[in-house]
């Protein structure tokens, strides 16, 4: 394993490169005190490198824990048999604001529910790789890695000359592929909620690059059961799959809210009819919910007869009585989620609360035990940031906490995009790495398996 | 056994043109295991192309989309069927045991239960009947406080309410007791427009209660839709785009 | 994979004018500058052209305000601020590399204003609006998309050639263009022009004499070329 410690080379110089970025429009949007600004991912030039070895068992514990979760998905909308087996109690299921009992018996095309996986990992400072949390429903973020590449590339092509990279840039082709597998008959389409959207850069680089229409809701109308683009002479283009990026809820105010303006009338229809695909498929929130993440090692045992491959992060359930009683016990030390919540809210660490304030939380536990999970805090393996990268003044290298946002796509085939979104804290003292909280990003290289004889 | 003829009929009006109208109606009976539809005729006006599909909970959905301009929207069925409650269904779905969106109880919901569930006790069937006394006591039967957004937390404090009202705080108390409860939207002999009861499942079947009129389902109720609350039973729900500011509904009903 | 929503053709018909209004501006404010050198008291002629209030103290307040100041919409800032706005919810259509021009032309109008040269500051972005076009050019496959922008392109560059009275015979060579673009345009969609008013725009052109006679007539068919009440075409 290489150590990320002596890897601290850069790919070019950041303010170049987050020069570039800004150009090429790499933003997100983000509103504060009501208003809308767009910011800049700020880009580190410091890659994370991932071994070939490392890659290879991450990539089977990937593609095994993914299978397994839409398994579970097929299995919780139809016969439920893996709460009927005892091995999930039914009230994790049933409470869970991601379970949608209106797409109970929906079977979408090649019974694929979560078409895009986004796996959120940290390798610990022994080299263990741990999974963080699974994001099924619409996980953002590989449009930024994507064009990152394109960019280093251009500034430091000796970086790439002399180490062997797996090349990444194939990731709109995977994800051209997987929609493509899900198509019902037609176009491609991504559905944004508009440019106002946070990952609005993302929704238009994606459909660019997949050859896909970008649509908003205005422009899309269900006939007979099917969805159509509605075009600009008066006709209508059948759309045979829909890359979504809004949430459950909002999608079909016949089904869901009513008061949704951003979704489509009767697209459930439409989808519960075979005529158009969905990605990812609605109701996917049941098996990312914090909660059932305690479950997935099971799951994979249950329904694959598999070891799982890829660890957990030590999690309690305060919903077991003897989870309960190691959580009230050691609440200073973990770190305590709210089910919830997501985007890095609602998280909370024992050892930053006051003694009057945990006792407060103890009782809120106590309360509401199937609201929380409680995990160990992970010794991350920092990884090296170049601070000051991108002004004036003098460098210097600075260690940071970091995850890995691995991208597993569900096609023909299960697979691993070999790269990812590797986030980081800019705050020295934080462990919440999401962008929206003020993170920056690296390029994630994935090293070519070398022979042993080289 | 009972033969019985059913009709329903809404008629939407809007005060201006409304144009790509897109909607779903909840309103032909399915045919269950006590109910069998003879003959059902589904009349739409303006002539539009309408698709039909089944719902998660077993609804029957008829969905279309009108695009050009209009001002009215009727539809209406007619139709007549077998009911027969000495049977029994037994369509279960685990989350008829959860509180949804309309029952979710509030603290003093909450207390209310906590205060009368000693009172109710027995079987499952004597629970549900004595929850039943207990709300036809606690609530009256009054229209013009409460409308189809009213949840079962606020119906309670009012103290008043028709009968989606009584479905919504049976089935929520139902629920807080272990029970699982599932709300029916149909057409009963008593009443001249759409009625709703409640339903809960016996850990063998389901079993029909009419809260409203503290009394068991009998022959004379025929199910049009059934779901967690009022939200899956919606007669119709529909988005449409223009100038309109005001929609008026007619609806009558009647079963013989 | 050519399927245009009306929100989007009208996107693209307003990035075409937008980006063309940006050019031009720029471009009539350097001829601006240039008659400033020796003179003073010289931007009344520039607001005469558009009927504006002359709110101006100086040359320097005029040019400034102008060139950079957001709060008029009628400044170089605020048609290219408008052009990116529209470009970015097109982004599948004409490609990332051709906004990033626009993106380009922002940061170096941005530059300029803290530039001591600010003309000389200012002679890249012709390069790079160039830039833009070609890029439009080279990147979008589907002429029914590329030729919406160059409509929108060439009814903005008419539009202004003709109030800031353009000779006749560069107006005219305009005119032509815009023909050839109008004649692409497929039936039932809604660049496609109304007889009625085209007819008024090719008698105000008709001859030179025509034409000094008075463009208001023409300006205003201009602006109801694509009105859908009358369209014979």
């Amino acid at each position: 394993m290489i150590q990320q410690t002596q890897f601290t080379k850069t790919v070019g110089n950041a303010a170049e490169i987050n020069e570039l970025l800004r150009r090429y429009g790499v933003k997100f949007g983000i509103y504060k005190n009501g208003v809308f600004n767009e910011q800049f991912f700020p880009f580190d030039p410091i890659p994370r490198v991932i071994t070939a070895e490392d890659f290879a068992s991450m990539e089977k514990g990937l593609i095994q824990r993914v299978d397994a979760l839409n398994e579970f998905l097929f299995d919780i909308y139809h016969d439920k048999k893996i709460v009927k087996d005892g091995i999930i109690p039914e009230d994790f299921i049933y409470i869970s604001k991601g379970y949608l009992a209106e797409c109970e018996g929906i079977t979408p095309k090649n019974k694929i529910y979560s078409h895009i996986s986004g796996i959120d990992l940290v390798q610990a400072k022994d080299g263990e790789w741990y999974i963080l949390e699974d994001n099924l429903r619409i996980p953002s973020g590989a449009s930024y890695p994507l064009i990152a590449r394109e960019l280093t590339r251009i500034a430091a092509p000796l970086a790439f000359a002399e180490n062997e990279i797996v090349d990444n840039r194939g990731y709109a082709q995977l994800l051209k592929e997987t929609m493509e597998h899900s198509n019902c008959g037609g176009i491609r389409a991504i559905l944004t909620p508009g440019r106002y959207n946070a990952a609005y850069f993302e929704h238009s680089y994606l459909a660019e690059h997949t050859g896909s229409v970008l649509v908003q809701n205005d422009e899309l109308f269900v006939e007979d059961n099917v969805l159509y683009h509605r075009t600009y002479s008066g006709g209508k283009t059948r759309i045979g799959v829909l890359y979504r990026r809004i949430a459950d809820e909002y999608l079909d105010p016949l089904t869901f809210l009513p008061e949704s303006l951003i979704g489509i009338p009767n697209l459930m229809e439409a989808y519960r009819s075979g005529n158009v695909g969905i990605i990812n498929a609605p109701g996917n929130g049941v098996a990312d919910d914090k909660g059932i993440y305690y479950f997935v090692p099971k799951m994979i045992k249950y329904y694959l007869g598999e070891e799982p491959i890829l660890k957990n992060a030590p999690t309690y359930l305060p919903f077991y009585t003897e989870d309960m009683k190691y959580v009230m016990d050691n609440l200073e030390k973990l770190v305590i989620k709210d089910v919830a919540e997501a985007g890095g809210y609602g998280v909370v660490f024992g050892s930053e609360l006051s003694k009057e304030k945990l006792e407060e939380f103890r009782k809120t536990i106590i309360a509401e035990p199937r609201r929380f999970i409680a995990q160990e805090v992970i010794d991350f393996l920092d990884l090296p940031i170049l601070e000051n990268g991108d002004g004036m003044g003098d460098t210097q290298t600075v260690m940071r906490k970091a995850d890995l946002r691995a991208f597993v796509l569900s096609g023909e085939k299960t697979r691993v995009w070999a790269s990812g979104l590797t986030r980081f804290s800019r705050n020295p003292a934080s462990f919440v790495v999401n962008s929206s909280q003020g993170g920056g990003f690296k390029d994630t290289w994935v090293l070519k398996q070398v022979n042993s004889e080289q | 056994m009972k033969r019985v003829n059913f009709y329903y009929s809404t008629k939407l009006t809007f005060d201006d043109y409304v144009h790509d109208h897109s909607f779903a109606l909840r309103i032909i009976p399915p045919e269950t295991d006590t109910q069998k539809i003879i003959f059902c005729g589904l009349n739409i006006s303006p002539y539009v192309s309408t698709q039909q599909t089944a719902d998660a909970f077993g609804n029957n959905v008829t969905s279309g989309y009108l695009k050009g301009d209009h001002r009215f929207l009727d539809f209406e069925i007619k139709g007549s069927a077998e009911t027969d409650s000495s049977r029994h269904r037994t369509d279960y779905m685990p989350c008829y045991l959860y509180q949804s969106q309309y029952t979710q109880p509030d603290e003093s919901l909450k207390a209310f239960y906590n205060e009368i569930k000693g009172r109710c006790t027995g079987t499952v069937s004597d629970r549900a009947e004595s929850f039943c006394d207990i709300l036809s006591d606690t609530i009256e039967y009054c229209k013009c406080v409460t409308d189809t957004s009213t949840t079962a937390a606020q119906a309670f404090a009012l103290k008043k309410g028709v009968c989606q009202d009584f479905s919504h705080i049976l089935i929520s108390l139902l629920r807080m007791d272990g029970i699982a409860a599932r709300y029916i939207a149909g057409l009963a002999f008593c009443d001249g427009e759409t009625h709703s009861w409640v339903e809960y499942w016996t850990g063998d079947h389901w079993e029909g209660i009419d809260p409203a009129n503290n009394c068991p389902v009998s022959d004379d109720y025929l199910v049009i839709s059934q779901g967690r609350d009022f939200r899956d039973c919606a007669i119709d729900r529909g988005v449409m785009f223009g100038k309109y500011t005001r929609q008026l509904q007619l609806v009558r009903s009647v079963l013989t | 994979m050519s399927t245009i929503s009306k929100e989007h053709s009208d996107r693209l018909y307003w990035l075409g004018r937008y980006t063309e209004r940006f050019f031009t501006t720029l471009r009539a404010l350097d001829k601006m500058f240039d008659k400033m050198i020796g003179k003073t008291h010289v931007y009344p002629e520039y607001l005469n052209y558009f009927g504006l209030a002359d709110t101006y103290t100086d040359d320097r307040d005029f040019i400034r305000s102008f060139l950079f100041d957001m709060s008029n919409l009628n400044s170089a800032a605020s048609c290219l601020e408008r052009a990116y706005d529209n470009g970015i919810v097109l982004r599948e259509e004409i490609s990332t590399e051709s906004l990033s021009f626009l993106q380009i032309a922002k940061d170096t109008l941005k530059k300029a204003e803290n530039n001591g040269s600010i003309r000389l500051s200012l002679l890249p972005i012709e390069d790079i609006i160039y830039s833009f076009w070609g890029s439009v050019n080279e990147h979008i496959f589907d002429d029914e998309i590329r030729n919406i922008i160059y409509i929108g392109k060439t009814v903005e560059r008419l539009d202004l050639y003709m109030r800031m009275k353009y000779p006749y015979e560069k107006v005219k060579l305009e005119y032509v263009r815009l023909l050839k673009n109008l004649r692409r345009v497929p039936k039932g969609t809604p660049y496609r022009y109304n007889t009625a008013q085209l007819s008024v725009i090719e008698e105000t052109l008709g001859t030179r004499e025509d034409y000094e006679r008075g463009t208001g007539g023409a300006i205003d068919s201009l602006g109801h070329l694509f009105d859908t009440s009358e369209v014979y075409a």
